[in-house]
């Protein structure tokens, strides 16, 4: 129930900024409307309370600000400099959360930033797969790799529990030490 | 000139030249995935430069509205990135001697394979090493064979 009232509280608030005017007309506009809309597509329940922190989301929110200027800097060097001869490559890259919340941010996360997209999410191999731009041999696999484990680590620092967490350093780990054949 | 103005002009003139070089990619990159990686990001990039920019030199409500369309952005650019993306890779137009390396195409086809009915040997399953995740809560429609066994034993 409290999840339906902060449901229709931001739709409201997406109504009221979308008109750009803090008038009664407008809230009870916003309210029909959120009303509308979470009866016609209501959320699947959620089953694990998931914790959110703010400050890490913020840093996280910096991260992949920063990483957009420096992915989009790269794709610009791949067109300019390479154009027709650009490569890439897709890389198999553990994943470490089970929680769908932070699969589906992690999956965000890594395609707005410039030069990589998700192309498969297996969550019973607990695997999934990036394309990225601008790889050039065998180094950049890993490079790709390490730089998508450290996206999900801070994705899972701010909307994951304290157990998972734990799992995901103990997978990154786990990563850094085996040895690709 | 103010600060204000030389913020508003430096966000407009980088978020601009962002659009430009993700036209330039457009161009000049070889396929399907490349192209789509040049038409979508530097464009989002470029946009939230050129909306933050307008966004600082009017008055609050306009501004609102503005921020409103750079959250969509942000939304939304990933969801058509990714289903193009994959379609591209699906229907075949990735040309694979693009690509440095693709890890992708053996557990693919493997699972087209078995969702066409043929056995597949149960040791190729579990091919990268599979993390601590809840395997129970996968969609039935996600694993068409035999569940996959966590006992993987490192990439291949």
């Amino acid at each position: 129930m409290r999840r339906r009232l902060t449901q229709l509280f931001w739709l409201t608030v997406v109504w009221v900024l979308l008109w750009g005017t803090l008038s009664p007309a407008t809230i009870v506009g916003g309210v029909i409307v959120a009303g509308i809309v979470t009866w016609l597509f209501p959320l699947p329940p959620m089953r694990d309370h998931v914790p959110l922190r703010p400050l890490r989301l913020l840093a996280l929110a910096g991260y992949m600000a920063v990483d957009m200027f420096r992915s989009a800097a790269g794709v610009a060097w791949e067109a300019v400099w390479h154009g027709p001869r650009a490569r890439a490559g897709i890389v198999a890259v553990p994943l470490l959360s089970g929680s769908a919340r932070a699969v589906a941010l992690i999956a965000g996360a890594v395609t707005l930033s410039p030069g990589s997209y998700v192309l498969q999410i297996d969550r019973g191999r607990g695997t999934f797969w990036v394309y990225a731009l601008g790889m050039r041999g065998e180094g950049d696999v890993e490079r790709v790799r390490r730089a998508m484990l450290l996206m999900q680590r801070k994705v899972i620092a701010a909307v994951g529990t304290a157990g998972e967490l734990a799992d995901c350093d103990r997978g990154i780990a786990a990563a850094g030490t085996e040895k690709t054949p | 000139m103010t600060v204000v103005d030389v913020v508003t002009a430096v966000l407009l003139l980088t978020g601009a030249l962002s659009c430009l070089l993700g036209a330039l990619g457009l161009v000049r990159f070889p396929d399907v995935p490349s192209r789509l990686q040049a038409a979508t990001k530097p464009q989002t990039l470029g946009l939230l430069l050129i909306l933050v920019g307008t966004a600082i030199r009017l008055e609050f409500e306009s501004a609102a509205t503005l921020l409103l369309v750079v959250l969509f952005q942000i939304f939304t650019a990933p969801v058509i990135s990714q289903i193009v993306g994959r379609s591209a890779y699906r229907a075949g137009t990735l040309r694979s001697d693009e690509l440095v390396v693709d890890e992708l195409a053996d557990p693919m086809a493997r699972d087209d394979l078995r969702a066409a009915g043929t056995p597949v040997a149960d040791v190729a399953v579990a091919d990268v090493a599979v993390a601590d995740v809840a395997v129970a809560d996968v969609p039935a429609d996600d694993v068409p064979g035999p569940a996959p066994r966590p006992d993987g034993e490192g990439p291949s």
